[in-house]
């Protein structure tokens, strides 16, 4: 009971943490219509800052605290500023990508700065213990409850009674009626940026404070907790985020407590899961988050919930390009008379990757082009088909027709029970959806130590040997090539007649109207988990054929970055254009071998294509389709 | 309650404290055309919202063909042979008009002899391998929405290529008429389809729902419609609604000259008849 009590009043400070980051997803979503992606890189870096300020500077915490968060701040408003303002009027998914893909960049220049390892926090409150009756409770979270409690309030009475903070709250509720009370809605945007810089780094302090370290990848997994918090509040309200906040601390905490401190990520995410399922409204309501896109109705704009309309619903008429179905047989045909011009393996073992990462971008195309879901959590679905593969290959010893099957359906299957929670969101909830499912897949990867031996991974995956092929073995990198070729050319085949087929114009029309669609008569739940599916076989191919090509697989191949990445090629391709998504998917897994000593700049790069082609061809390189 | 037609019981629908639709009863009988007319914010599209199951009725009942359907979801409903139009017409914007009117036709392509769904293993084998199940499913559909689309005369057949949001607004409202139509339904619901359209035109949409009834005597046609001289032309029955209630329901004549009606529908009391069409913001 004692351990009960003092595991409340933990999560209640955390708790109050998370508050902070969720008022931060809050303020934007309300004034912008935006979810910034790029809130925990935010977090991240006002954590970042102030350790610098401390450990390089020699700043005591309160000076080092104030400079990170008015830095954040301005970043926060050069994050409009640059992001997302020359985005007005671009696709619907144009935004969020674009914040999406400075995370990617600032996650990564932070890898580069402070290095990627884990660091000590130079400074810590006192860590003497209070009892409250049997509970106990440490300074560090009383002080950090006390400063988020103090900052929620603050940013109460500011909203409340400032002229400013009233003309923020006249444009998140109808901006063009802001605009002829002559507020600069332009104006408000930005100042809803920067406050959500400022209470970015606040939160980033008081995490580095709490857990007393500070790593570089620690934004994306607070952020996404701050969004579960803001989501369960109902998204767009100041008390729904901080009652959020508070629930998801409390849960979290002692979910750890009682199950063990190594599933509490995975834990808050499956809440946040859960809650999609449950109530995509959020626990206090708030009607803004229609997955049926009715509110844009309202405003006299053509309604759609599809992705890649734009508000002006211009853009989505440029003509897309791509192959019929047997043109890959063609162009796989070609790419079969490598091995027999080329002999070394650096080169084939590159085009390998490039197969596989085309692939995986067809998987994300498929889903998120033709149905509409954007997925940042590919990663978790290529994983399950690796670590089924290195499971059935190296303990059991089976034959690689039974494994690469057993990876395409397990998959499969994962993708489809992943997809209920997803049921009912669209646009960027979905999107953060799919992020939650990716976290879980790699802490799942990570911590269930007795099938996919953790951290390790797993090693010496021997040489796939097909029995229906008389036992054929593929033991050199010459016969790996012409069999991942093969399978590659097969499942795209199969996954370009889907989509050219009524079942990808039914995925389509619920992309562009889900409402529209299943009023037409159209199941729309099962063709959506169809779609995933699918996809989802997909990457298990992928991830089955990259462990048998690795002959190693450990968590760390699939990582958030790697969905990022395989979203990445697939947007850059032309989302719902198999095509484009081959071509860019190839081209961008075999850019690295040109990037040689600058590995650490590839996710850079990556963000900055992205960033680049949001602006001068958001319908992606063949055009969306 | 067994029997064709679509009954609406005793129906209520309220938003925060506003009763949108207040007990509203009505029924719409197959082969028979039914106007619903009423000011702005009558509860009239809630109406159609709440049979086609896109809203949920918070009281009442609704009865398609005998099937219980107030609790069903929006796809089963128009399974039944329920399809609706949207007040501000809903296309596919980035689909192509040939493909929009086929999305209406796909629930009948995927439909089995005894009205449920193929499962999507036999849908999938269908679409991947081209079997010839599959192949004679796809051409009759494709010829129900060519004749869907040639209804429209030379307005849609020849765009046919053209993604939907780059047609005009009238173009807009035919397709989405022109999608509903080719799934041939049995209950047509139109939320003013003649909105946004000009005299020429809504003089071709009347025609058009005229030689509907002519062409397809056992469909029922609900029409919400603010321009009486339309009503009375196609109508067989009007139904009046007011604050979310019934307030008559008659003949055309004799509900669109009602003093009561006259009164609620133009705001004041008009001496005579009035032909002339209401004005609606
Ligand atoms: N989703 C909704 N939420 C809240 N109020 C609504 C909603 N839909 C309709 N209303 C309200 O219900 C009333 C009836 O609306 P509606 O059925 O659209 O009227 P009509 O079609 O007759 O003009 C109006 O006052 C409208 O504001
Ligand atoms: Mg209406």
């Amino acid at each position: 009971m004692e351990l009960f009590l003092s595991q409340i009043l933990n999560g209640l400070a955390i708790g109050q943490v998370y508050a902070l980051i969720a008022l931060g997803f809050s303020l934007v979503f309300g004034v912008a219509n935006i979810i910034n992606f790029a809130q925990g890189a935010l977090f991240m870096l006002g954590a970042f800052i102030a350790y610098s300020a401390i450990a390089w500077f020699g700043l005591p915490l309160i000076p080092a605290a104030i400079v990170s968060v008015v830095i954040v701040a301005i970043l926060g408003l050069l994050l409009e500023r640059i992001a997302l303002r020359p985005l007005m009027g671009a696709p619907y998914i144009a935004p969020f990508l674009s914040t999406l893909a400075i995370s990617t960049i600032i996650d990564q220049s932070a890898e580069i700065i402070w290095s990627p390892e884990s660091q000590p926090f130079p400074a810590s409150i006192s860590s003497t213990t209070f009892f409250i009756g049997n509970a106990y409770i440490t300074v560090t979270d009383l002080v950090i409850f006390g400063f988020g409690a103090a900052a929620t309030i603050a940013l109460t009475l500011f909203v409340s009674y400032t002229w400013t903070g009233r003309a923020l709250r006249a444009t998140a509720q109808d901006p063009a009626a802001a605009a002829q009370l002559g507020i600069r809605t332009d104006v408000m945007r930005q100042i809803a940026f920067g406050l959500a810089g400022a209470l970015g780094a606040l939160s980033g302090i008081l995490v580095a404070l709490y857990f007393q370290s500070v790593f570089p990848q620690m934004g994306i997994p607070f952020g996404l907790k701050g969004f579960a918090a803001a989501l369960l509040g109902g998204l767009a309200r100041i008390p729904g985020a901080v009652v959020g906040g508070l629930l998801l601390g409390i849960g979290e905490t002692l979910a750890s407590a009682y199950v063990g401190d190594s599933y509490r990520d995975a834990i808050a995410f499956s809440l946040l899961l859960l809650m999609l399922l449950v109530r995509p409204n959020g626990l206090l309501g708030g009607g803004k988050l229609n997955a049926l896109g009715g509110s844009g109705a309202a405003a006299g704009a053509m309604p759609t919930t599809s992705l890649l309309a734009s508000a002006s619903s211009q853009l989505s008429a440029t003509r897309a390009y791509y192959l019929p179905a047997w043109g890959f047989l063609v162009v796989g045909a070609a790419f079969a008379l490598v091995p027999l011009l080329v002999s070394s393996t650096y080169v084939l073992q590159a085009l390998i990757y490039g197969f596989i990462f085309a692939l995986l971008a067809v998987s994300v195309s498929l889903v998120s082009g033709a149905a509409g879901i954007l997925s940042i959590g590919h990663a978790a679905f290529f994983g399950v088909g690796a670590y089924a593969v290195a499971v059935l290959a190296r303990p059991y010893g089976l034959s690689a027709d039974v494994t690469l099957l057993a990876a395409v359906v397990l998959t499969a299957l994962v993708a489809l029970i992943a997809a209920i929670p997803l049921l009912k969101l669209s646009g960027h909830t979905a999107a953060l959806g799919t992020l939650a499912i990716g976290q879980i897949g790699f802490l799942v990867f990570l911590n269930w130590v007795s099938v996919t031996r953790g951290p390790m991974g797993i090693l010496n995956i021997p040489h796939p040997v097909l029995e229906v092929l008389g036992g054929l073995r593929f033991a050199t990198t010459g016969q790996k090539y012409w069999l991942v070729l093969g399978l590659v050319v097969i499942a795209v085949v199969i996954a370009e007649r889907y989509v050219s087929s009524p079942i990808g114009r039914t995925w389509r029309a619920i992309r562009e109207d889900r409402l529209a669609a299943q009023a037409s008569g159209l199941p729309v739940r099962r063709y959506i988990l169809l779609a995933f599916a699918i996809s989802g076989a997909l990457a298990g191919l992928a991830g089955g054929l990259f462990a048998y090509v690795q002959q190693v697989v450990s968590p760390e191949s699939f990582t958030v970055e790697t969905s990022i990445l395989i979203l990445t090629m697939a947007v850059l391709g032309g989302l719902g254009n198999l095509s484009g998504a081959v071509l860019t998917g190839f081209a961008l897994a075999i850019l690295p071998e040109f990037l040689r000593g600058f590995e650490e700049w590839r996710m850079i790069i990556y963000g900055l294509l992205l960033l680049v082609a949001l602006r001068v061809r958001p319908q992606g390189l063949l055009g969306a389709r | 309650m067994a029997g064709e037609g679509i009954i609406v019981d005793n129906v209520s629908r309220i938003f925060g404290g506003l009763r949108a639709v207040d007990g509203a009863s009505l029924k719409l009988a197959r082969g028979e055309t039914v106007a619903i007319v009423g000011p702005n914010g009558a509860g009239k599209s809630t109406l159609v919202q709440l049979i086609s199951g896109v809203d949920k009725a918070d009281s009442g009942t609704i009865h398609v063909d005998g099937v219980r359907t107030d609790r069903l979801p929006p796809d089963r409903i128009a399974r039944l042979g329920v399809g609706r139009s949207f007040q501000t017409s809903r296309v596919f914007p980035a689909l192509s008009v040939w493909d929009s009117v086929l999305v209406g036709v796909q629930p009948r392509l995927i439909a089995t002899a005894s009205g449920r769904l193929l499962d999507p293993v036999t849908e999938s084998l269908g679409a991947l391998l081209g079997l010839p199940f599959w192949r004679r499913r796809v051409a009759a559909q494709e010829a129900a929405a060519e004749t869907a689309l040639k209804l429209f005369g030379d307005r849609l057949w020849p765009r046919r290529d053209q993604p939907a949001l780059g047609l005009s607004y009238a173009n807009r409202r035919r397709l989405e008429i022109a999608r509903l139509l080719a799934a041939e339904p049995r209950y047509l619901l139109l939320d003013e389809p003649s909105a946004g359209m000009n005299p020429t035109e809504t003089e071709e949409l009347t025609q058009l729902i005229l030689d509907l009834r002519r062409s397809h005597p056992h469909m029922g046609i609900l029409v919400i419609e603010h321009k009486l001289s339309l009503v009375r032309r196609i109508a067989d029955r009007v139904v009046v609604l007011n604050q979310g209630k019934v307030l008559i329901e008659d003949t055309p004549d004799h509900a669109l000259d009602h003093p009561e009606v006259v009164e609620a529908y133009l705001g004041r009391p008009r001496a005579g008849s009035n032909f002339q069409d209401a004005h609606h913001g």
